[in-house]
């Protein structure tokens, strides 16, 4: 391993400086927030990214057994049940951390991608849970997706997606939504990280006579 | 606001240059997650969750075989709700629309059913050992079109005033039904047996997923929407958003299911699609939040902000307050 | 695994006008505006720790 650094034409390089550059690690994990944020409101978007945690794992249980092990097996009932609470957390919590959001119009400063990328993740998990309360094997599927599909069908969504399918409802609900759902929720957070939390809305001098203050932070230096 | 005023706010609303606290992320995800797995287990053991057992069509043929004959009759005359359904099953109707949008039908039929041969005569033509049912298929499918619909229409009318007789069968008051009663007590018996289950699953391969064809018929009798009745999932009881007993259910679908309540929407044949473009554009308004005028300055004009914000103002210079 | 509540029976619903809902959905509905309320209101607890300037 040479100490001379490699060269700029690097394709590896090049996207580690980028990445690096974006995202420093005092910056990925900062151990420090500023003093603004300091109100419950803010724990709501980790809420929300741990009952995904759950949601996760306890769906990845369900999914080593296989779809109708929950139906036969009191542990396997059990762990049906977390899924579906943890899923009950994840949209009150996520909702929540949205109320919070729009609020404090956490857009500001730059920060529009991060409430993009926050509203898609709500959007995209809706279809989500869709596909997992189809693929229940149960009444409960058996309605829903006979009601849903004429939904699906008269917006012309029905001809690819087809929710009387258990099998492509399933694949959908175990791999592919997850996927999307969480490569939004990677990007929102990166986000955060990159542009920090927003700070709270200025306050301006009416008759800006101190045009060189900071409108937002208190006079914690010279 | 103007577009100067904004710019200013958004430029120091870009980073910040005040104090700094100690803030420990990881101990804070590390502490969320522990609470979420608390409060999901807790309720977990407490409520547990729903699993109301799923109709087949043996249990319906069984517990309603005055509904699954009607129900078989509708399709062999393609008068059933998957008979006129249009694309993606048939080319029976154009499907909703909106406007001169016709999705459902520029899609396509992707997913062909053909009622009456699906549901009704390929699963007879499978039965073994019953020459009078062989006999009276073949009989309805050598007869005209008129004639088909004339012993469809009668027996349709007939099926109003049956009753069920000994072993679930179906009586019919005496009429010029053709070969159907002999048809529909084939069916029916089959149905009961649990053969037409596996018969309509297993239609194309052994290996299957697909349950549209048994889910369908299901679908288009009265077991299905029965239940659904009683647990309160009916659109019109705003039944999106619930669960069966008495779990929570899909709060979060709460202004989905709130159009399809009011006119026009609970009048229309085009609900559905009329539904979507509305919740299509809500939705994007939502995405674009930061983008509409008004709705972005709303935050501005009802500071909650003050009360989430309150210690940072405090802290704040007093001649800046 | 039995559950210590049974909720495997038809839930009682409120009606306003045309709005229908399952006491269920509007207990979660309260839960979630009184959470939202009390996580603004509430005060947040932190260390008085040495305050950095300017990162």
């Amino acid at each position: 391993m040479s100490a001379a650094p490699a060269p700029s034409r690097s394709w590896t390089v090049r996207v580690r400086q980028l990445a690096v550059g974006a995202l420093p690690p005092e910056k990925l994990l900062p151990d420090g927030q500023p003093s603004y944020v300091s109100s419950w409101i803010y724990v709501f978007g980790v809420l929300t990214l741990t009952s995904l945690v759950v949601i996760i794992v306890s769906g990845s249980i369900l999914a080593l057994k296989g779809p109708g092990w929950w139906h036969f097996t009191g542990i396997g009932h059990f762990f049906n049940s977390i899924h579906l609470w943890a899923v009950e957390l994840f949209f009150a919590f996520m909702v929540i951390h949205l109320w919070g959001k729009y609020w404090m119009a956490a857009w500001r400063g730059g920060r529009r991608r991060v409430w993009v990328t926050g509203a898609v993740t709500f959007l995209v998990a809706i279809p989500c849970a869709l596909t997992g309360y189809v693929s229940q094997q149960n009444f409960d599927a058996q309605w829903i997706s006979t009601q849903a599909k004429d939904a699906m069908n008269s917006v012309g969504i029905g001809a690819f997606f087809n929710l009387l399918n258990f099998g492509q409802m399933y694949s959908y609900h175990v791999l592919l939504l997850p996927v999307a759902v969480v490569a939004l929720v990677i990007g929102h957070v990166l986000l955060v990280r990159k542009h920090g939390v927003v700070p709270p809305f200025p306050v301006f001098d009416r008759d800006e006579a101190s045009p060189g203050q900071d409108p937002v932070a208190p006079e914690a230096s010279s | 606001m103007t577009r100067a005023e904004r710019r200013r706010v958004d430029l120091v609303s870009r980073e910040w240059h005040g104090p700094y606290r100690e803030y420990d992320l990881v101990k804070e995800f590390c502490i969320a997650l522990g609470v979420v797995l608390a409060l999901a287990l807790v309720l977990s053991i407490l409520f547990s969750s729903p699993d109301e057992r799923p109709s087949t069509i043996t249990s319906w043929s069984r517990a309603a075989p005055v509904d699954f004959v009607t129900t078989a009759t509708t399709e062999l005359d393609g008068s059933s709700g998957t008979g006129g359904y249009g694309p993606p099953y048939n080319h029976a109707s154009d499907g909703q629309h909106m406007w001169f949008i016709h999705l459902q039908k520029w899609l396509g039929v992707s997913h062909p059913v053909n009622t009456a041969e699906d549901f009704v005569l390929a699963p007879l033509r499978s039965l073994t050992g019953q020459p009078a049912v062989q006999a009276a298929v073949t009989a309805y499918q050598s007869a005209t079109a008129g004639q088909r619909a004339a012993w469809t229409t009668a027996y349709e009318k007939g099926l109003a005033k049956a009753t069920v007789g000994p072993g679930d069968s179906v009586s019919v008051p005496g009429g010029g039904y053709g070969p159907l009663p002999t048809m529909m007590a084939g069916l029916l018996s089959f149905a009961q047996s649990g053969g037409l289950d596996g018969a309509l699953l297993r239609s194309r391969q052994f290996y299957q997923t697909d349950y549209t064809k048994p889910l369908l018929l299901l679908a288009d009798g009265g077991l299905l929407a029965d239940r659904a009745q009683a647990e309160h999932l009916l659109g019109s009881q705003w039944g999106m958003m619930n669960e069966t007993g008495s779990y929570p259910g899909q709060v979060w679908l709460w202004l989905y299911t709130f159009w399809y309540q009011i006119k026009p929407f609970s009048t229309s044949a085009n609900a559905d699609i009329l539904v979507m473009a509305v919740m299509g554009a809500l939705s994007l308004l939502f995405v674009l939040v930061p983008f509409l005028p008004g709705i972005r300055d709303i935050p501005r004009w009802i500071p909650i902000y003050r009360l989430i914000w309150r210690e940072h103002y405090r802290e704040l210079a007093p001649s800046r307050r | 695994m039995a559950a210590v509540f049974n909720l495997n029976h038809h839930a009682t619903y409120a009606h306003w006008h045309f709005f229908t809902m399952s006491v269920s959905n509007i207990l979660v509905i309260v839960a979630m505006l009184v959470l939202f309320v009390v996580a603004i209101a509430a005060p947040f607890p932190h260390r008085r720790a040495a305050v950095e300037e300017d990162r």
